[in-house]
C-alpha cells in the first residue's frame, strides 16, 4: 500500500497558505513523522488525510485510488487527537468499542478485539472507569486503543504526547515505538518535538511554512539536512551557524578565519553541530582559539558557550572539563568533515 | 474608604440588596400567606381578615373545581408550549448551526418576537386573529383551514390551541438561541473522533451532540417550563381567560378571585399554589444546571 | 439549498406579524380595518400625533422611561457590589443566598403584586412610580446579581492579586480595576434590566393609578368593546417595541448569559 499526497496545496479563507504544493509518499508499514514549527501545515496536512479538512488543490491517493473527495469514515484510517476526544459520558471500555459499534461488528468479536487491545496498552483495569477519572497518561492510551482497535490502513496521530509531562512523555514514546514494532501498522505522526521525530520515525517529513523541506530516514536529515532551516531545527543543542564569507580559499567570519576546500567563493553561512567540535588541551595546528563565554555542567556532558569576534558557538563536550573562568581562552578544532555550507541566500545547501 | 473593604466585611456588601428584597419582596410575600389564613374580602361587607385557619386551603382542595381546571389548563399548555419549542427551536438552531454561515445576523432577526413586551405580542395577535379583518384568519379561510364563520378568539376549541401556537411563534427563538449558544460551545474534538470512528451524521447528533447539550437541554426545558407556567400578559389582553373559563390559566384566575371578585383571602391562597409550583420547579432548575458546577462539566472533552 | 429555503419560510413566518402591525400603525382607518389584508396602500403618520399627543399618551412614553431607567440604576447599584462578592469571596450559605435570588427573579408577579400593593398603600407611595420602579428592582437586581457575578468570575483571580501588589485596597481594586473591566457586562446587563422593566404588565398595571400608566398599560386600554382604533393602538405598540428591538441588538451578545441565568455563556 502507498500513500500519495499529489501537490497539495491548502489555503484558508482569510488568506493564509497552510499548504504549497505539498507532495510526499510513502509506503504501508512506515512510521511517519510530519515535523516542524506551528504553522508549518504539518496538522493541516495530516488532518488533510484524515478527511476533516479539504484541500484547496491537489490530491490524495492511496494504493492508485484518488481519496481526495471520500468523507473519513470512508478512508479505513483512525486518528488520534491532541485533547484525546474521548467520549466524556461513555466509559472506557464503550469508548474503545465505539468504532467496532459503528462497523456492526458482533457483540463478541467486539468484546475479545477490545480486550486484546487494552491488554496490548496495559489498560484492562480501566475499562469501567470513565475518562474524567484517567490520569492524562491513561487517556492518551485509551485514545491509541480506540484507533487501533480495528484494523485501519493507516493511524494518524496529531501530537498525542503533547499533553503529556515530560517522564510521561518518554515512556510513553518507547511505548509507540514498541507498538508499531509490534503490530506493523502504518503510523502518521505530527510533532514538532524534533527529538520525538528522530527517535519514533522511519522517515521524517520536515515541513517549514507550508512547504515541504526534506523528506529522508533520521539519519540523513541529521547529517545531511537539505536546508539551513532543517540544520537548526534537528539537534540539541542546535547546529552552530555562522555567516560569513569565502574567498582565497578561507572562510572568513570576522576575526574568524578557517581554511576551507572545495567551496566557490562568496557569502555563505557555515555549520557545525556542537557535539562534533573538538576541545583542545591547548592549541594545535587545526585549532582556532575562542573566548568562553558561559559554562553549563549538565552531567555527563558539558556545554561552553563561546565567542570569537562577532561569531558565537555552542559546544559540546561529553565530559567534565573542570572550572574554567569566564572569558578563558579554548581551544577548538572544527573538523573539516564535519562543516556544513548553506547558501545565505535561500539556506540551501551548497555541495 | 475603600480600605474598609480589606477587613473582611466583603460580604456585608450583600445587605442592601437582601435587605431590599426582604422588604418589598419577601415581606409582601408572608403578609400574603397570612392573608390567605383569614377571610379578608373587599367587596363583601363584615370581612376584614379575621382569623379562619384553614377554611380557605380546605375550599381550593375541596370545592373548587374551577381552580383545578384551570392548574390542569395551565399545565397542559405548558407540557404542549415546552415540546413544541423545543423541537422547533433545535431543530433551527441546528440548521442554523450546520448550514447558515451568516447565523448570528439571522438570529438578530429570529430574536423579535421574544424581545416583543408580552402585552404588544396579545395585541398584534388579537388583530390578527380578529374575525372581522385578522389577517391571520383571512388566510386560514382562504386556504380552507378555518372556514367563513369560524373566529378564533371566539371559539371555545380553537382558542386555547391559538393561544399555544403563539406562545411557540413568541419563544421559540428563545430556544434557538439558547441552543445555537450551546451548540456553539460544544468542543470540536469528539465530533471529529466520532467522524474518524466511522459514524454517519445521525449517529454522531445521537452518540455526541445529544449527550453532550444534556445539561443545556434540561437548562431550556426547565426555563421555559417555569416563565410558561407564570404565563399572563398575552392571555390577559387576548381573552381575558375567555371565552367561558377555556382559556383562563393560573395566573388569570388568580387574577380574577384578586381583582374581580375581590376575594382577596382566598386570592392569596390560589396566589399561593402557583408561587409554589414555580419554587418547586426552580429547585430542580438550580440542581440541575448548577449542582455540576463543582465537578467537571459533561460539555468538556477530556484533556490531559 | 433546501436550508435556505426553510430559513427563508421561517423568517417570514416569524416577522410578518411584527411587520403587519408596524404597518397598520401606519395604515389609514379604512385599510386597517378592511376585511381583504391590503399589502399595498398610502401610508398616513396621522395616528402617531393622535395617539401621542391628542389623546395624551406621550406621558406614558414618559413614565416608562423613567421607570425603566430608575429601576436599573437602583438594581446596578444594589446589585454589583453583591455580584462581586458572589464572585470573589466564600462564607457559609453562600450558595442558598445565590438560590434565593434565583427565586426573587422567578417569582410570579401575580403572587407578589397584592401584598405589595398593599404595602405600597400603607406607604403612601401608590401613585408614584416609585412603586413600580422597586417592584421592577425586585426581579432587576437578581438579574444584575447572577449576570454580573459571571462576569466577574470571568476575570482571573491574578488580576485582583497583581492589583493589590501594585497598591490597591480591595476596594480600590474593585472599584477602579475590576468594574473597568466588567464594563462591557454591565453595560449589556444594564440594557437588559432596562428592556425587562419596559416590556413588563403586571406590576405596572396594578401597582400605579392612571397617571402613572406605562406604556404598555396604556395599550389594553385602547380596546374596547365599542370598536378599537387600530391604527392608534397600533402606534403605540410600535412605540413599545421598536427601541427594545434596537436595544436587543446592542446587547445580543450577551444576552443568552443574562436570560439563562449565567449558565449558558454564549
Amino acid at each position: 500500500m502507498s500513500v500519495l499526497f499529489n501537490q497539495i496545496s491548502k489555503v484558508f479563507a482569510d488568506g493564509t497558505v497552510a499548504l504549497d504544493k505539498l507532495s510526499l509518499e510513502f509506503d504501508k508499514g512506515e512510521f511517519i513523522i510530519l515535523l516542524g514549527p506551528s504553522g508549518s501545515g504539518k496538522t493541516t496536512a495530516c488532518r488533510i488525510l484524515a478527511g476533516l479538512e479539504e484541500a484547496t488543490n491537489g490530491s490524495v491517493s492511496v494504493d492508485g485510488r484518488d481519496i481526495t473527495n471520500l468523507p473519513p469514515r470512508e478512508r479505513n484510517m483512525s486518528m488520534v487527537f491532541q485533547n484525546y476526544a474521548l467520549y466524556g459520558h461513555k466509559t472506557v471500555y464503550e469508548n474503545i468499542a465505539y468504532p467496532l459499534r459503528i462497523r456492526k461488528i458482533d457483540r463478541d468479536n467486539i468484546d475479545s478485539q477490545v480486550k486484546k487491545i487494552a491488554s496490548v496498552l496495559q489498560i484492562e483495569q480501566l475499562l469501567d472507569r470513565r475518562p474524567s477519572q484517567l490520569s492524562g497518561g491513561q487517556a492518551q492510551r485509551v485514545a491509541v486503543a480506540r484507533a487501533l482497535v480495528w484494523t485501519p490502513d493507516i493511524c494518524l496521530m496529531d501530537e498525542p504526547l503533547s499533553n503529556l509531562d515530560a517522564l510521561l512523555r518518554l515512556q510513553t514514546r518507547t511505548e509507540l515505538k514498541r507498538l508499531h514494532q509490534d503490530l506493523g501498522h502504518t503510523f502518521v505522526f505530527v510533532t514538532h518535538d524534533q527529538e520525538e521525530a528522530m527517535t519514533l520515525g522511519t522517515r521524517i517529513a520536515v515541513l517549514n511554512q507550508g512547504k515541504l523541506v526534506q523528506f529522508d530516514i533520521p539519519r540523513r536529515i541529521y547529517h545531511e539536512p537539505a536546508t539551513r532551516f532543517v540544520a537548526e531545527f534537528i539537534g540539541r543543542p542546535a547546529m552552530n551557524i555562522i555567516e560569513g564569507e569565502v574567498s582565497g580559499g578561507m572562510f572568513k567570519a570576522d576575526t574568524l578565519e578557517i581554511p576551507v576546500t572545495g567551496q566557490p567563493d562568496g557569502p555563505v553561512a557555515m555549520g557545525i553541530r556542537p557535539e562534533q567540535v573538538v576541545l583542545r588541551e591547548g592549541p594545535t595546528d587545526e585549532s582556532v582559539s575562542f573566548e568562553l563565554d558561559v559554562l553549563e555542567l549538565i552531567e555527563p556532558d558539558t556545554l561552553l558557550f563561546v565567542k570569537k569576534g562577532a561569531a558565537s558557538m555552542v559546544v559540546r563536550v561529553m565530559r567534565d572539563v573542570g572550572d574554567l573562568d569566564r572569558g578563558a581562552e579554548v581551544h577548538l578544532e572544527l573538523p573539516a568533515d564535519a562543516r556544513h555550507f548553506f547558501e545565505i541566500s535561500d539556506g540551501r545547501r551548497r555541495i | 474608604m475603600t480600605r474598609v473593604l480589606d477587613h473582611g466585611v466583603a460580604p456585608l456588601l450583600l445587605i442592601p440588596s437582601v435587605i431590599l428584597l426582604l422588604v418589598i419582596l419577601v415581606g409582601p410575600f408572608f403578609y400574603m400567606v397570612w392573608t390567605g389564613f383569614t377571610d379578608l374580602h373587599y367587596a363583601l361587607p363584615g370581612r376584614d381578615g379575621a382569623f379562619v385557619g384553614f377554611d380557605n386551603f380546605r375550599r381550593l382542595m375541596q370545592d373548587d373545581p374551577i381552580f383545578w381546571h384551570s392548574f390542569l389548563l395551565t399545565l397542559k399548555f405548558v407540557f404542549w408550549v415546552v415540546l413544541v419549542e423545543f423541537i422547533f427551536g433545535f431543530a433551527l438552531a441546528m440548521l442554523l448551526f450546520h448550514y447558515i454561515k451568516q447565523h448570528r445576523f439571522i438570529l438578530t432577526m429570529l430574536l423579535v418576537p421574544m424581545m416583543l413586551a408580552p402585552i404588544a405580542v396579545g395585541l398584534i395577535w388579537k388583530l390578527l386573529l380578529s374575525g372581522d379583518f385578522g389577517m391571520f384568519t383571512y388566510y386560514m379561510r382562504m386556504i380552507g383551514i378555518f372556514d367563513q364563520q369560524t373566529s378564533v378568539l371566539g371559539n371555545a376549541s380553537l382558542v386555547m390551541p391559538a393561544i399555544m401556537m403563539i406562545d411557540v411563534w413568541q419563544w421559540t427563538p428563545f430556544v434557538t438561541l439558547v441552543m445555537l449558544a450551546g451548540l456553539l460551545s460544544l468542543p470540536k474534538e469528539p465530533f471529529e473522533a466520532a467522524v474518524m470512528d466511522g459514524a454517519r451524521p445521525v449517529q454522531v447528533f445521537k452518540d455526541v451532540t445529544l449527550p453532550l447539550m444534556r445539561p443545556i437541554i434540561a437548562l431550556v426545558l426547565l426555563l421555559r417550563g417555569i416563565d410558561a407556567f407564570k404565563e399572563f400578559d398575552k392571555v390577559f389582553i387576548l381573552t381575558g381567560g375567555g371565552p367561558g373559563i377555556s382559556t383562563e390559566m393560573l395566573s388569570i384566575y388568580t387574577f380574577r378571585i384578586n381583582f374581580k371578585d375581590w376575594d382577596l383571602s382566598y386570592g392569596a391562597v390560589c396566589a399561593f399554589m402557583v408561587y409554589l409550583v414555580v419554587l418547586i420547579m426552580c429547585s430542580v432548575f438550580y440542581k440541575a444546571v448548577y449542582w455540576n458546577q463543582g465537578r467537571s462539566k459533561p460539555t468538556q472533552a477530556v484533556t490531559s | 439549498m433546501a436550508a435556505v429555503a426553510t430559513l427563508v419560510v421561517v423568517l417570514v413566518l416569524f416577522l410578518t406579524p411584527y411587520i403587519w402591525i408596524i404597518l397598520t400603525s401606519i395604515k389609514s382607518r379604512l385599510d386597517a380595518l378592511a376585511d381583504v389584508p391590503v399589502w399595498t396602500f398610502t401610508p398616513t403618520f396621522d395616528h402617531y400625533p393622535k395617539i401621542f399627543i391628542d389623546k395624551d399618551y406621550l406621558p406614558l412614553v414618559w413614565n416608562s422611561l423613567i421607570v425603566a431607567i430608575f429601576s436599573t440604576v437602583l438594581s446596578l447599584i444594589f446589585g454589583v457590589p453583591a455580584a462581586y462578592v458572589f464572585a470573589r469571596f466564600e462564607f457559609p450559605g453562600k450558595e442558598d443566598l445565590f438560590f434565593f435570588f434565583l427565586t426573587t427573579r422567578m417569582a410570579p408577579p401575580i403572587s407578589i403584586v397584592v401584598p405589595m400593593f398593599m404595602l405600597f398603600s400603607v406607604l403612601g407611595l401608590t401613585d408614584k412610580p416609585i412603586a413600580v420602579i422597586l417592584a421592577h428592582t425586585t426581579f432587576n437586581v437578581s438579574l444584575v446579581v447572577w449576570m454580573m457575578r459571571g462576569f466577574f468570575a470571568d476575570i482571573p483571580r491574578e488580576i485582583d492579586e497583581a492589583a493589590m501588589m501594585d497598591g490597591h485596597t480591595r476596594g480600590g481594586t474593585f472599584l477602579r480595576v475590576l468594574l473597568p473591566m466588567a464594563a462591557p457586562g454591565l453595560a449589556a446587563t444594564a440594557v437588559l434590566c432596562f428592556i425587562l422593566s419596559w416590556n413588563e404588565f403586571l406590576y405596572a398595571f396594578i401597582l400605579v393609578a392612571f397617571e402613572g400608566r406605562t406604556l404598555t398599560v396604556g395599550i389594553p386600554g385602547l380596546i374596547t368593546p365599542h370598536g378599537t382604533l387600530w391604527g392608534q393602538v397600533a402606534a403605540v405598540a410600535v412605540v413599545a417595541t421598536l427601541p427594545i428591538l434596537f436595544f436587543t441588538f446592542l446587547v445580543q451578545k450577551h444576552l443568552v448569559r443574562g436570560l439563562t441565568f449565567g449558565a449558558v455563556k454564549g
